[in-house]
């Protein structure tokens, strides 16, 4: 079958940095951490009143009239914004509204939590009627409902929810089904919203969540570090516009990369505990889709949530899977900074890694002032590192459940 | 405040119809609501007012018609 090159022509952002890519990048690679003490929307009985968070800054004024957003959760608004800006990058605006050919592939963990969290409330604290937009608004494929209504997109809508690989799935199957022919542009990324207190306390209660560091919360977030205990929550959405080298040609528009090479693994292991063979199985499934040598990647944007158990068995697994490359192989997690964004994961290390490579400039480890000895790889500790020569670069994305995505970049 | 108030407030702030448009002959649909943006506006005024108006009585298709409804239902609800 022939194969068809893919490229990045837009992209759009709400994180936890603000909304404007470039800079965005500057604060990651500048180690800057968007991370701080938030107090949780409602005491839940167990955990403490606020915990380390990394929350967005939604502004969709402009975007979204006031009578849409009674329909939408936190996470369409988030992926709408995100959207506007990927399709506005592209050149792809007219009159507000996109091409009407464009696919919709996003990935998203929990949709509209907030809104089963106030239907519950409603339920049972107020004894009342649940409102019927619970559904619409809590549904995983909301989001990407929305993106479509929006801007008048009417390829294919689809919708991934994969917990933290959601977004990573969904670039990999939207750039294979462009590469493979089935569609010529499509709008794909991720979004996520679920920073809302009942949410946040199963995360907690699940013994997953990092602890307040005492050098500062924002220093909370410790990848690869041996005072790490966990994850920093996050939210935000990020969009891409992919297009077939073809459209990109006829369009005349230079493109901000390239995505070369998708793999999956699955570890048919556990449900929250990772197991390095299914990763390994994605790194190699990717490298082979991209009809690459392990030597030829530059730089891992690593998924390495800073949990005990996650960040050594992906350093075992990058171990394995790059043998001796793994020694000469820069893998930073910018998790430090923005968090962890859960189905918006992987768009945004997918965006980070994507600019990495334009820029040459790898982004840092923050926080990484106490490496942990079984991680003896180059985690880039707390100084990004600006580099002659930087053309591929991989992004991981693991999932609770087992599920493993790879996704392969290359600088154009 | 007057459930016809609410109402024409609710219209207004939330479900942004133009203000000049706002009048108690306004027919909901032509105002732009749709059956789901008429389920959440009388979940809004249920929950002003503290009242339950159920499916079958929800049966109005004017804001001077709403307003009338409520007027009752609060009425009941007040002895």
């Amino acid at each position: 079958m022939s194969r068809r090159r893919v490229f990045i022509t837009g992209l759009g952002m709400v994180t936890p940095h603000g909304s404007d890519p470039h800079h965005v990048f500057s604060r990651v690679y500048a180690g800057e951490s968007a991370v701080r003490d938030v107090e949780l929307d409602e005491p839940v009985s167990g955990v403490p009143d606020s915990v380390p968070l990394a929350p967005a800054h939604l502004d969709g004024k402009g975007i979204i009239s006031k009578a849409q957003r009674i329909f939408m959760a936190r996470a369409s608004e988030l992926a709408v914004v995100a959207a506007h800006g990927a399709l506005g990058t592209a050149g792809l605006l007219e009159d507000g509204l996109g091409p009407g050919e464009a696919g919709v592939y996003v990935g998203c963990g929990l949709g509209g939590s907030e809104a089963l969290q106030k239907a519950y409330r409603t339920h049972y604290l107020k004894g009342r009627r649940v409102r019927p937009t619970t559904v619409p608004l809590t549904m995983a494929n909301g989001p990407t409902s929305h993106i479509s209504m929006q801007y008048a997109l009417r390829g294919p809508t689809v919708s991934y929810s994969i917990a933290c690989a959601s977004s990573a799935v969904a670039l990999g199957e939207a750039f294979r089904a462009i590469r493979d022919g089935y569609q010529d542009v499509i709008v794909s990324g991720g979004t996520e919203a679920m920073l809302n207190g009942v949410t946040v306390s199963a995360w907690h209660l699940l013994g997953v969540l990092a602890r307040p560091h005492p050098e500062g919360v924002e220093t909370s977030s410790r990848p690869f570090d041996a005072q790490r205990t966990g994850i920093v929550l996050g939210e935000g959405a990020v969009m891409f516009v992919l297009e077939s080298e073809e459209r990109v040609q006829r369009r005349g528009v230079v493109p901000l990369g390239e995505i070369v090479g998708y793999g999956m693994g699955s570890d048919a292991h556990n449900l929250t505990d990772p197991h390095k063979d299914g990763q390994i199985q994605a790194f190699t499934a990717a490298l082979r889709d991209a009809r690459l040598d392990p030597e030829a990647i530059g730089y891992i944007n690593a998924h390495a949530t800073a949990t005990p158990i996650g960040d050594l068995v992906e350093i075992e697994a990058i171990k394995e899977a790059f043998g001796d490359h793994a020694e000469n192989l820069p893998i930073s997690s910018t998790k430090a900074v923005h968090g962890h964004l859960v189905g918006a994961a992987g768009a945004i290390e997918a965006a980070i890694t994507c600019m990495a490579l334009d820029k040459r400039m790898i982004p840092p480890t923050a926080h990484l002032t106490d490496p942990d000895p079984a991680l003896d790889l180059d985690c880039v500790p707390c100084i990004g590192r600006a580099v002659d020569d930087l053309e591929y670069g991989l992004s991981n994305s693991f999932a609770f459940g087992g599920t493993n995505a790879a996704l392969i970049f290359r600088r154009v | 405040m007057k459930p016809y108030d609410f109402l024409a407030q609710l219209l207004v702030e939330t479900f942004d119809v133009p203000k000049d448009k706002i009048t108690p002959e306004a027919n909901l649909t032509d105002l732009g609501l749709d059956s789901l943006s008429i389920a959440e506006l009388v979940f809004d005024v249920e929950d002003e007012f503290d009242i339950e108006i159920s499916e079958e009585d929800a049966d109005f298709t004017t804001l001077g018609g709403a307003a009338e409804l409520v007027e009752k239902f609060v009425e009941a609800k007040d002895g």
